[in-house]
């Protein structure tokens, strides 16, 4: 389901008017987002990180997964940016805070396949056994974060978020103490899961990679499981072809 | 459910917590949802930290702390996110001693009943959890002349699946059978529970709509016949007098110890945790069987890219057809393979047909695969060029061979003798290696994986074991990923080589029972489910008329 793609067909044709074709719901889909108001610098109340870090790790983490100001080859595709991939791991950081703690979202629907209210808003209280777990999982990641940052500020000759880009790709991809892929895991996840764990803002990072998220109650009809979607031709190009080079030379 | 509605006054103690509400009522209600961050957080399965297992290798090996084979924890276990393949075990595997024979090194048995006596309960599962299919369709040989069928299955089989169509006519250009799979999965209205809406998070997720329950079918009729669950309850010891079970010790979730008096007791927590309890409750086991000839299935996976569409492989069941060809012993050729390896014969098991990751799973394989490609830099724009492509999601098929494993005494489950959970009980310790007739058979069958593939029009295909061996050194992880648990307090007629009999009774404990895959004497080629509530039922009947 190219959600994405077939709006900004529709507009690209100036065929806008046509939108009113679509399910109210994909609609909606497109245009709103169920986060909360985040994104940005401004207004930003932060759960675990202090101003700095958030800087840092918001630099970092558009060098890991770039938006178009963060590398020309990435116009129109968002990324961990526009993600707002800092406010999805300072949430998570400060998961154990809010009560009900932040870690498991609800269900069984959220708002974005035909049903009237987001489940998946309202959190979902831990067992012991998972407080347990992720009081210790997240003292751990604090610990990193704070140490990590230090590490790169102190890489960068004070403050990361000061030298150049080409720079700090060169410091990240040293990976010090395996910051750059915990930063990475986490970016990731802020990228792609669901906007109520506070990334994936506006749905941006679904959108980018065409893929629908969440599909109940609304489902797929048969004939979507059982059928060709028709000819989509991938020409293997740059990383791609590299990686069905490595592929194809497995043991 | 058997013993409720016989009119015993059944208490079912789940460690975990109950993610539905209203279970015994027409509608239940669940907080399960398609969330890939939730599932990946643990949400079902026990958390690494807290509860974690061990896993070796081998006796010399470097101990693994973490996830170690984990099933859901939670009420409904296993099947509240199986992927509901109910494939029936073969007279073969019932028989195997008697009709395979021995494999040096290995502890061959015969189950303690046969695929006649098991029959009736199977159907009888079927109804009872819905299963779908046609068996008209399913393959005479070696499926049917192996798993007879009497009766049709409750439900016409469900839309089939793109990519598993596709694959499917690979096989059948390499001479395979292939064929829509039986699965506990609603192509209609069944037991007032709807049809499935293909929502496409199956294989790994609870079922948000109920559409697919498994276990809870049985449960849900138990609690309507008076039973009380408790969730969160964690039994710690089976008390016991002479050659009786008295009572269960079990912990709240503040960690209060509580105790429960009972006649008759049946532990069914998985292979790994009944063994576990059995252990620590320090049972009678004169001749060290506890714990002895623990089966996991080698798993091994192909994936074939395809360059020319998108699969959509994210919609619908995780993969709709199966072919069993590679789990009879007289395939072409698998009979010289094994004597060329000194074996007298060796199977793997059914291939699962089609199934793909999801996006975190997928950045997560580009993740890795940009260490090897571009050390220099591994991530950035590569990254999401990589995503937008998708050879790895959206133009990926995977298939899934399940390869059956032998029993050997060495493979076995103990307690570990440091690792605690967040209790402070000792955990689980899993020490297991392939033998010689697992190495055998997936050298042999792996390559048929990457064959039928690119018979299936592939533009690439691999093939990777998920079982780590010498021979095999990439495999994916350290510990095996299956989740197919069996063995460990098998059914048998002799004390000195089993710990439970014909019935599930324990061998020195006159009224305690075991109920769940650590019964099984051998593993089988197929997914184990269906066969693990069969059992069940069957030796439920006998002790409902104790």
């Amino acid at each position: 389901m190219a959600v994405f793609h077939r709006r900004q067909v529709l507009q690209a044709a100036g065929l806008a008017g046509l939108a009113v074709l679509l399910p109210p719901e994909l609609l909606a889909a497109c245009t709103t987002s169920p986060a909360p108001a985040g994104g940005g610098e401004t207004g930003r109340s932060l759960l675990a990180f202090d101003p700095h870090e958030a800087k840092v790790v918001e630099e970092a983490t558009a060098r890991l997964i770039p938006g178009p100001n963060d590398d020309p080859s990435e116009a129109g595709h968002p990324g961990a940016r526009e993600a707002d991939v800092t406010r999805y791991i300072d949430t998570m950081l400060g998961a154990l805070e809010p009560r009900p703690p932040r870690i498991f979202a609800g269900g069984p629907f959220s708002n974005r396949a035909g049903w009237p209210v987001d489940d998946m808003a309202k959190f979902l209280g831990l067992t012991p056994a998972q407080l347990s777990g992720w009081t210790r999982r997240l003292a751990s990641f604090r610990a990193r974060y704070r140490e990590g940052v230090k590490t790169l500020d102190k890489m960068a000759g004070g403050d990361f978020t000061a030298v150049s880009t080409e720079m700090m790709d060169a410091i990240l991809a040293q990976d010090p103490g395996g910051f750059m892929t915990l930063l990475f895991t986490h970016a990731i996840e802020g990228m792609y899961s669901a906007p109520e764990y506070g990334g994936n803002a506006d749905l941006v990072g679904w959108q980018e990679i065409a893929w629908p998220g969440d599909r109940q109650p609304r489902g797929y009809s048969d004939s979507q499981v059982t059928l060709s979607d028709g000819p989509d031709l991938y020409t293997p190009k740059g990383i791609g072809a590299q990686l069905l080079g490595l592929l194809a030379t497995s043991p | 459910m058997v013993l409720a509605r016989a009119g015993w006054d059944v208490t079912i103690f789940e460690k975990g917590p109950n993610y539905f509400t209203d279970l015994g009522s027409e509608r239940p209600g669940t907080v399960f949802s398609n969330d890939e961050l939730k599932m990946s957080r643990s949400f079902s399965l026990p958390d690494p930290t807290s509860e974690p297992r061990v896993f070796r290798s081998s006796p010399q090996a470097q101990p693994i702390i973490g996830a170690v084979q984990s099933l859901p924890q939670t009420v409904g276990g296993g099947t509240v996110h199986w992927d509901a393949k109910t494939p029936r075990l073969w007279d073969i595997d019932f028989k195997k001693l008697s009709m395979l024979g021995p494999v040096p090194g290995a502890d061959i048995a015969d189950w303690p009943f046969d695929y006649a006596e098991i029959s009736p309960f199977y159907e009888q599962i079927e109804e009872l959890i819905g299963v779908a299919g046609d068996i008209a369709l399913f393959p005479k040989e070696p499926t049917l002349a192996h798993a007879p069928r009497t009766k049709p299955l409750p439900m016409p089989a469900g839309p089939p699946e793109y990519s598993s169509l596709v694959v499917s006519e690979g096989c059948r250009r390499v001479g395979l059978h292939p064929f829509i799979a039986p699965m506990a999965i609603n192509s209609r209205e069944y037991q007032g529970r709807p049809r499935c809406d293909n929502c496409g998070f199956c294989s790994g997720y609870g079922c948000p709509i109920l559409a697919r329950v498994g276990a809870l079918a049985p449960l849900r009729e138990a609690l309507r016949a008076g039973a009380e669950l408790r969730a969160g309850a964690m039994v710690v010891k089976v008390e016991t007098s002479g050659h009786r079970a008295t009572a269960l010790s079990w912990l709240d979730e503040d960690n209060e110890l509580h105790r429960e008096s009972g006649d008759l007791i049946v532990l069914a927590a998985n292979a790994i945790e009944t063994t576990r309890l059995a252990l620590l409750s320090g049972l009678a086991d004169p001749y060290d069987q506890a714990g002895r000839r623990v089966m996991f299935h080698w798993f091994s996976e192909g994936s074939g890219i395809f360059l020319s569409e998108r699969l959509h492989n994210y919609r619908g069941r995780d993969h709709t057809h199966d072919i069993d060809d590679f789990a009879d012993p007289d395939f072409p050729g698998a009979r010289r393979a094994a004597k060329a390896a000194g074996l007298p014969y060796f199977r793997a098991g059914k291939v699962e047909l089609g199934g793909t990751q999801l996006p975190l799973d997928e950045a997560s394989s580009y993740q890795e695969v940009l260490r090897l490609l571009v050390p220099e830099k591994p991530f950035g724009a590569a990254f999401k060029q990589l995503m937008r492509a998708s050879l790895l999601r959206d133009r990926l098929c995977g298939i899934e061979l399940i390869g059956e494993d032998l029993p050997y005494a060495t493979n076995r489950v103990d307690l570990d003798p440091t690792v605690r959970d967040w209790r402070g009980i000792p955990v689980a310790r899993v020490t297991y290696g392939p033998g010689p007739s697992e190495l055998a058979a997936q050298a042999f069958y792996m390559p048929w994986l990457v064959k039928l593939l690119k018979a299936a029009g592939a533009d690439v295909a691999i093939a990777i074991p998920e079982l780590p061996s010498p021979r095999f050194p990439i495999a994916q992880d350290q510990v095996p990923a299956t989740e197919h648990v069996m063995g460990g307090m098998t059914m048998g007629t002799d004390a000195r080589t089993s710990v439970t009999n014909r019935d599930g009774r324990h061998h020195h404990l006159d009224n305690l029972f075991v109920a769940d895959g650590a019964v099984f004497p051998t593993s089988g080629g197929h997914n184990p489910t269906l066969t693990i509530m069969a059992t069940a039922l069957r030796q439920a009947n006998t002790w409902a008329s104790t």
